[in-house]
């Protein structure tokens, strides 16, 4: 892709005219009202969360829809989705980086800031879907008064390390890239508390080349670090369910099916973010078509892999000969909650097609809306995978069935409050777009270009 | 006249340019030399003869203490309180394995980070160079060469005289 | 206060609950309140919701209580000074009895500081030999019941026993006057000598007073079929220990009642196969799917009032005379032959029993045929009625009476007609007629709430009295706890009746037995104490079918569907309606839970179009009701069943507004099979029941084996990669004989009782949260018209590489050395992991807090050595840990090494076929390592290598035709 990035950039505009108009866009801030009729639309799912919380807190797990056999439901499988979306964050700034992928140079930022609010969205689940959440930090290691330690053996176990490990190294990583542009937006800044703000956050960065040299080697091995990271995270949620042996579940593909589709659902939100903010803030310059190109390419890419899990889910199954594999198989398809599983594909999927065609791909509206599709349709298939192999498990004697309660909907809204609030706060006061990097890659085009 | 000074502050408008004149002044034998970029500039370590980062090394120091803990966390936790899961060994070293994965990125990524910023003296907040005018635009478009005072070679007249004529468009004296 | 009654007596319960009631009459502040507590009950229906309130309520009883009166229940708890004889946290067992029907259920009631808990059979006794039904079972939780009548009543205002004292001093005025001509007692069924005595007594006071009795379901219906066809009212017996062969028709005698805890126990005993014997056979014909045609090998769909006709079609292959063939299906036809050449090979060690509920003219024929067969005397016994009072006139005579107001005073005792009489009766108007009226009765019921007087009965666990088993077995009843409640005994209240002024509560029943002990009463009195029973059966009698006994086939005239009434599995006429753990107890067949259903046939409901749940209306001459229907895969086409028990108004909170009442529709002449009429109703409602699906789907859950091949094909257990883990000298195991289980839900209602089992109520059931740690599978083979059904227990399995342990984060759950598969609840956060890898699904969660409010009575069922589980916490059969420990400490204290049968698991020790076998797997000569050894061992899911300790023996299969 990088022979490509030559004309990535129109090449007929200033380093500082980018540089003033990306600090620009914290320091005065071009689209107030929008941005302000968005804040209390998030705000106001945040609200519906937090009175989800109280509720769920006052009075225990009973108020969502879930029961024996089916105990786990949106509290997991929205925690699968939402951790799913994150890694598409860390995939675009850490994967392209080593690939020299110049054209990431324009997503990264907000991608990362992506990730960080969906771990966090991700983060509460696990806490919220205990029966007695005030003691999650049993799951520690502490020496407790029980004497008692961790359970190394469960993936839930794993899972907290790994969410925590996840969080934390985005953060390193997305503030680590972040230091320059605070630099930048610091000596940019006129009015006294942006000068302060930027002057502390950015930690006194002054682009010295020896500090150029030590931050790029650092950065450089921490995306190194992030692309197993991502990996080893959602293959370590897939483990939540391979680990049982649940007809539908306990089966070798998840790993890298769980890592295939969080990065599909996660490419779909890039893309989401990528053509709203342009929009928005009219970063035609610097989000082309050409981005756009590649988002829908990337995205089509990961969906047919995504696809051949769910192909070889089947085959696994009718492979296996298992006849409680064949009833879960007979369950998806037909069950129930036959509608989730044709919801899944019929929104991964069909749209999708449309991504063969160029015209599609660098058409904001389109992409927008074919990503949509796939965020509601990777959302399906985490119900569906976790709804139809708990409902109808091996004993028919305990076969039930699951319906969602007003609370089960309301904490699932509310996180996306609990996402977005975040989010337009991060775009309001930080550079969404990396200053430098683009400059440097713009630089090496006008190279390119002069000969 | 300011008594003490930090230094001499060249401004470039390119790359180009300022990696030029770099190379002229390790030529003329200017030793304190620094460049201030708005991006990482490729070469200009190689003029200044800037010493290879070691911050790899604080990587992989990292990596192994921290999957080192992890190990012996989970085998301690285990020999302390031994108890019978599911008729799985005490050691299961198959299932350690995912904490130890995790902690080895974490305690490498993070001491990768810190040893950067400590390695660079940050976060220093007050800096001499700050002072400069036109020092603000070396986080936008301009390039900036500084020769120290320090510099055994150094001498106001002569290097300020030297930078002019390296093809600097602005030369400032910086103060310490 | 009076401006709330309206409101309360709307609602129901004791006068006395003032505010335990408020909090159940629409008070604003209370809806608010549960509104904030359980958002959930926000969402119910109207209905719904007024049940979640109900339920709620009953808990909160005491809470009520505390608000007008300090509740003497609570006062009565603490040691001051504690006993010598006392050791606080060390059980006592007392021999009592409780009473079912009037019938004797001999106990073992075992008391925590003066607190009954548990109940079990008597070992010792001959009926039960220690085994126990649900009702047993359950009945501890009456005792504890805030829905009470805790103190006397006149129109329902607070009055005291000085006030009845005198009150029943003028009323013997008027008595005497007349000698009691206007002096009647409608009392329940009785088998208490004293009270037999007492009657006696006050016969001899008001010789023209006159005795009725009541009784809705039980024996009194033998009792009718008997005197027609052998010219008096008998009690049978069935010998099933002497019977090959057996057939029934429409026979529950496996099913609830009385009888049940006997039949099982001795039809177990010749079921299980041994070298030298095959197995006794069952034949059952049946209308409705019951427990009994469930275990048979071979089952008959036939309407209920077809059954005449099949026992004659058997009678004439037998060369019965006067019987004909008649007119017969093809599998009719083969299905009477079959038995007829198994009945004919085995003669007198064959058996032919005919249901007390079905019509006259099967029992003659029935009894015909074993005359013929000269089982009669052997397999078949007879004795004079157990229960009484004898020479009572019915309840129909006593009705007329009133309404032509020969009646002034009428004093009910332990029965409720005003629910339980035939609504064509009219039994409450007449009562208006009725100038003073008393109830005497636990609960200030349905009768007691028309009643003048309301004298509340002390529960048999606090009072002194007597009665006899079904084989006529006397046992001396004691109290296990001092009444808690301003209530007295059955007999203090007959002896008032006599005229005595505060009678001791012993005295009646001492002086019955100091004529019946004669010298060294002492003596024997201790020892019938201790024993809890005394020695002596009822002496068999020999009867013989009368002549006159004419075989009237087709009694059941008219046209139109077969309409049967049964008692309720679990609630039986109703009495038990307020029991939380019976109303939650799933019925077994249907798992339908907190309510009654209109099961129908496959075919019926497909000529009507009705799914489960969709109402329908059941018309019986100008009387109707409405119901929900069930579709019962097996009941014959033209048969409806109704189920007694429901609909009650006065239960208490818990029970009342539940179902329909079937009463209101039952014939008065024939209470049991009647011609009616089915239509479909708009409306439905969702039915909670613990199991949605029946059809085993071709798993092999429940695997059979049969004469050919009487041993399955072991299966190698998968290989796994650990090492074993050592295992201490014990090793649990247990072993289910799914070939002696009848489903009868004893071991799910004693582990309830034993493990602190929280009731949920009827929602939380229908969104799948019951609570119970065993649960029995039901499941059926075959096309839904006729199926074969099966019953699987699934308690924990306790695997050796349990996925749950293996899924738990925080060590809650882990293994202990003797294998058992322990929940640390303290330690558990709730991550349900466990419960999502569990392939069996036998773990259960608190969703909610479950646990009564800390002033609830139903604490003191409680066991102590069993943790209460609070919000959040998982928990699952633990193969009853607490008496696991408690057996060592006491193998400890005598320093020896466990023995076989130290520790019994309470579903093993409820069983009454002895189907659940619990002990140590490393002893190789202990009975579960022989049972494992056993050719029908089965593993369940084995091919997931979780090894469990929990296995199965398959089932045999004797193709004997008929129709599953």
């Amino acid at each position: 892709m990088s022979d490509r990035s030559a004309d990535i950039l129109p090449v007929r505009q200033s380093m500082g005219g980018i540089s003033d108009q990306l600090t620009g866009i914290p320091l005065h801030f071009p689209v107030e009202r929008r941005w302000l009729i968005a804040m209390l639309f998030a705000s106001l799912l945040l609200l519906m969360l937090m009175v989800s919380v109280v509720v769920l807190f006052a009075e225990g797990v009973g108020i969502w829809g879930i029961n024996i056999p089916v105990n786990w439901a949106f509290a997991i499988h929205n925690y699968v989705w939402w951790l799913g979306i994150g890694h598409a964050g860390t995939l675009i700034s850490a994967l392209l980086l080593l690939t020299q992928s110049e054209w990431r140079n324009s997503l990264n930022r907000f991608a990362e800031t992506m990730t960080l609010f969906a771990v966090v969205c991700a983060g509460i689940y696990p806490v919220l879907h205990l029966g007695r959440p005030w003691y999650i930090y049993w799951m520690f290691p502490y020496p407790a008064t029980m004497d008692v330690w961790p359970q190394f053996r469960s993936p839930l176990e794993w899972d907290i390390w790994a969410v925590l490990t996840y969080l934390t190294v985005s953060f390193a990583f997305w503030y680590t890239g972040l230091i320059p542009d605070l630099a930048a937006a610091r000596d940019r800044a006129t009015k006294r508390s942006w000068q302060i703000f930027f002057g502390i956050t950015s930690l006194g960065w002054r682009g010295s080349a020896a500090h150029w040299q030590r931050w790029s080697q650092a950065y450089r091995l921490t995306a190194g670090l992030a692309v197993p990271l991502v990996v080893s995270v959602h293959s370590e949620v897939s483990l939540l369910f391979a680990s049982g042996q649940i007809p539908g579940w306990h089966s070798t593909i998840f790993p890298p099916y769980f890592v295939l589709g969080a990065a599909f659902s996660g490419f779909a939100v890039v893309s989401i973010i990528a053509v709203s903010l342009r929009s928005w803030f009219g970063l035609y310059n610097l989000v082309t078509d050409d981005h756009l190109d590649l988002l829908g390419m990337v995205l089509l890419a990961t969906g047919l892999m995504t696809a051949y899990g769910y192909v070889f889910e089947v085959f696994d199954a009718l492979y296996s000969g298992d006849a409680h594999e064949l009833q879960t198989l007979a369950d998806r398809l037909t069950g129930a909650y036959a509608w989730t599983y044709w919801g899944a594909i019929i929104f991964n999927f069909i749209p999708l097609q449309a991504l063969w065609w160029r015209e599609v791909r660098r058409t904001g509206w389109a992409l927008l809306l074919i990503s949509i599709a796939v965020a509601i349709g990777m959302w399906l298939e985490r119900y569906m995978i976790l709804v139809t192999s708990l409902y109808r498990d091996f004993l028919v004697s305990s076969w039930s069935k699951f319906t969602p309660t007003f609370w089960d909907w309301s904490t699932y809204f509310g996180t996306i409050g609990l996402f977005l609030v975040p989010f337009l706060i991060a775009i309001r006061v930080i550079p969404l777009i990396s200053i430098f990097e683009t400059e440097e890659l713009l630089h090496e085009e006008k190279e390119k270009t002069h000969g | 006249m300011v008594e003490r000074v930090y230094g001499l502050l060249a401004e470039f408008d390119s790359p180009e340019a300022l990696t030029a004149a770099a190379r002229k002044a390790r030529d003329a034998g200017y030793r304190r030399l620094d460049a201030f970029t708005p991006f990482p500039v490729e070469g200009l370590a190689r003029i200044l003869r800037l010493p290879r980062p070691t911050i790899s090394w604080a990587g992989l120091i990292g990596g192994f203490s921290g999957g080192g803990f992890a190990l012996l966390m989970q085998c301690y936790t285990n020999y302390d309180f031994p108890l019978n899961v599911g008729g799985r060994p005490l050691y299961a070293l198959s299932a350690f394995a995912v904490v130890m994965f995790e902690l080895t990125i974490l305690f490498s990524a993070l001491s990768m980070i810190i040893a950067m910023l400590w390695q660079n003296g940050l976060p220093r907040l007050n800096y001499p160079l700050f002072a400069a005018k036109r020092f603000h635009l070396a986080s936008k478009d301009r390039f900036f060469l500084c020769i120290g005072a320090e510099d055994e070679k150094y001498d106001e007249e002569q290097t300020s005289a030297f930078l002019q004529q390296a093809g600097a468009s602005s030369v400032e004296l910086v103060p310490q | 206060m009076k401006s709330r009654r309206p409101q309360i007596d709307g609602d129901g319960g004791g006068p006395r609950l003032w505010s335990g009631l408020e909090e159940l009459s629409n008070d604003a502040a209370f809806q608010a309140w549960v509104d904030a507590e359980y958002p959930t009950a926000a969402e119910f229906g109207p209905t719904a919701r007024r049940q979640f309130l109900k339920l709620m309520g009953a808990s909160f009883a005491l809470a009520g209580l505390a608000g007008c009166e300090k509740s003497p229940f609570v006062a009565a708890f603490p040691y001051v000074d504690q006993p010598q004889s006392e050791t606080v946290g060390l059980p006592r067992y007392y021999a009592t009895a409780l009473t079912f029907d009037g019938y004797a259920q001999p106990v073992i009631a075992t008391t925590y500081s003066g607190r009954p808990t548990k109940l079990d059979g008597n070992p010792d006794h001959p009926v039960t030999k220690g085994r126990s039904d649900v009702f047993m079972q359950a009945a501890v939780l009456g005792l504890y019941d805030p829905d009470r009548a805790q103190g006397p009543t006149r129109h329902g205002e607070p009055t005291t026993w000085m006030d009845v004292t005198a009150a029943i001093s003028t009323l013997r005025q008027d008595w005497a006057g007349d000698q009691g001509e206007g002096l009647r007692l409608l009392t329940g069924p009785t088998s208490s000598p004293t009270f037999q005595h007492q009657l006696d007594a006050l016969r001899k006071q008001f010789p023209k007073m006159r005795v009725h009795l009541h009784e809705a379901a039980g024996e009194a219906a033998r009792r009718t079929s008997t005197a027609a066809v052998y010219g008096q009212p008998l009690d049978m017996r069935y010998v099933l220990e002497q019977a090959d062969v057996l057939v029934s028709f429409d026979d529950d005698f496996l099913g609830p009642g009385p009888n049940q805890v006997r039949n099982a126990r001795s039809w177990a005993s010749s079921r299980r196969r041994s070298s030298d014997r095959p197995g006794m056979h069952l034949h059952a014909a049946e209308s409705v799917p019951s427990a009994t045609g469930a275990v048979a090998s071979s089952r008959l769909i036939a309407d209920a009032s077809r059954m005449a006709r099949l026992a004659e079609a058997l009678a004439s292959k037998l060369g019965v005379g006067g019987a004909t063939a008649g007119d017969l299906t093809p599998t009719e036809q083969s299905w009477v032959e079959t038995i007829a050449k198994a009945c004919g090979s085995a003669r007198e060690r064959a058996l032919v029993t005919s249901g007390p509920l079905g019509d006259v003219g099967t029992a003659i024929w029935v009894a015909r045929i074993n005359e013929t067969l000269n089982s009669a005397g052997r397999c078949l016994q007879f004795m004079q009625p157990i229960t009484g009072p004898a020479d009572a006139g019915t309840l129909k005579a006593l009705v007329a009476d009133m309404r032509v107001g020969k009646v002034h005073t009428l004093v009910i005792i332990g029965c409720n007609p005003a629910y339980t009489a035939p609504g064509g009766l009219g039994f409450a108007e007449a009562l208006k007629q009725t100038r003073s009226t008393l109830h005497v009765g636990l609960q200030r019921d349905e009768t007691g709430e028309l009643c003048e007087w309301q004298l509340p009965l002390a529960h048999e666990l606090e009072s002194w009295s007597d009665a006899r088993a079904v084989d006529g077995t006397a046992s001396i009843i004691q109290p296990t706890i001092i009444p808690f409640y301003d209530v007295r005994s059955v007999h203090q209240i007959m002896a008032m009746l006599l005229g005595e002024i505060d009678p001791a509560a012993d005295a009646a029943v001492r002086e019955t037995w100091k004529s019946a002990f004669g010298d060294d009463f002492d003596g024997r009195w201790r020892q019938a104490l201790h024993d809890g029973f005394v020695e002596g059966a009822a002496p068999a009698v020999s009867a013989t079918v009368s002549s006159t006994a004419a075989p009237s086939a087709r009694s059941a005239a008219g046209e139109g569907l077969d309409i049967v009434f049964r008692p309720d599995p679990t609630v039986w006429d109703g009495s038990f309606a307020n029991i939380g753990w019976l109303q939650e107890l799933p019925k077994p067949l249907t798992t339908l839970t907190w309510g009654n259903v209109i099961a129908v046939s496959p075919a019926l409901a497909k000529r009507l179009d009705v799914v489960n749940g969709d109402h329908v209306e059941l018309a019986i001459g100008d009387r109707n009701l409405v119901g929900p229907t069930w579709i019962m895969p097996g009941q014959a086409e033209n048969t409806v069943a109704v189920f007694l028990g429901y609909g009650r108004s006065q239960a208490g909170r818990v029970g009342n507004q539940l179902g329909y009442d079937a009463y209101r529709i039952r014939p008065i002449d024939q209470p049991w099979l009647a011609k009616g009429s089915l239509r479909k109703t708009d409306g439905s409602e969702t039915l909670a029941v613990t199991q949605l699906h029946h059809r085993m789907e071709g798993f092999d859950f429940v695997r059979e084996v049969t004469a050919e091949h009487p041993t399955l094909p072991k299966a190698d257990t998968p290989t796994s990669l650990y090492p074993p883990w050592p295992s201490s000298k014990n090793a649990w195991g247990m072993v289910i004989d799914l070939d002696l289980c009848i489903g009868c839900n004893a071991c799910v209602a004693a582990c309830t009782a034993e493990n602190n089992v929280p009731v949920v109520g009827k929602e939380q059931v229908s969104v799948g949260r019951e609570m119970h740690w065993l649960r029995i599978a039901r499941y059926y083979t075959g096309d839904v018209e006729t199926p074969r059904s099966f019953f699987q227990p699934v308690p924990c399995m306790h695997c050796e590489q349990a996925p749950c342990e293996m899924g738990c984060p925080v060590h809650a759950t882990t293994h202990s050395p003797e294998g058992v598969n322990q929940m640390v609840y303290n330690r558990c956060i709730g991550t349900r992991t466990c419960s999502s890898f569990c392939p069996y699904k036998v773990r259960r969660f608190n969703f909610y807090d479950f646990r009564a409010p800390p002033d609830s009575p139903t604490h003191a069922a409680h066991n102590p050595d069993v943790t209460v589980r609070s919000r959040g916490v998982m928990e699952k059969c633990t193969y009853c840990t607490q008496r696991i420990e408690a057996a060592h400490a006491t193998a400890d204290k005598e320093n020896r090494p466990l023995r076989e049968g130290d520790v019994v698991t309470a579903c093993q020790a409820a069983c009454p076929t002895k189907a659940i076998v619990f002990g140590n797997i490393n002893d190789p000569n202990s009975e579960v390592s022989r049972l494992r050894r056993d050719g029908r061992h089965y593993v369940l899911l084995e091919e997931l290598g979780t090894r469990p300790r929990t296995t199965y023996l398959a089932r045999w299969r004797d193709d004997d035709g008929g129709q599953g």
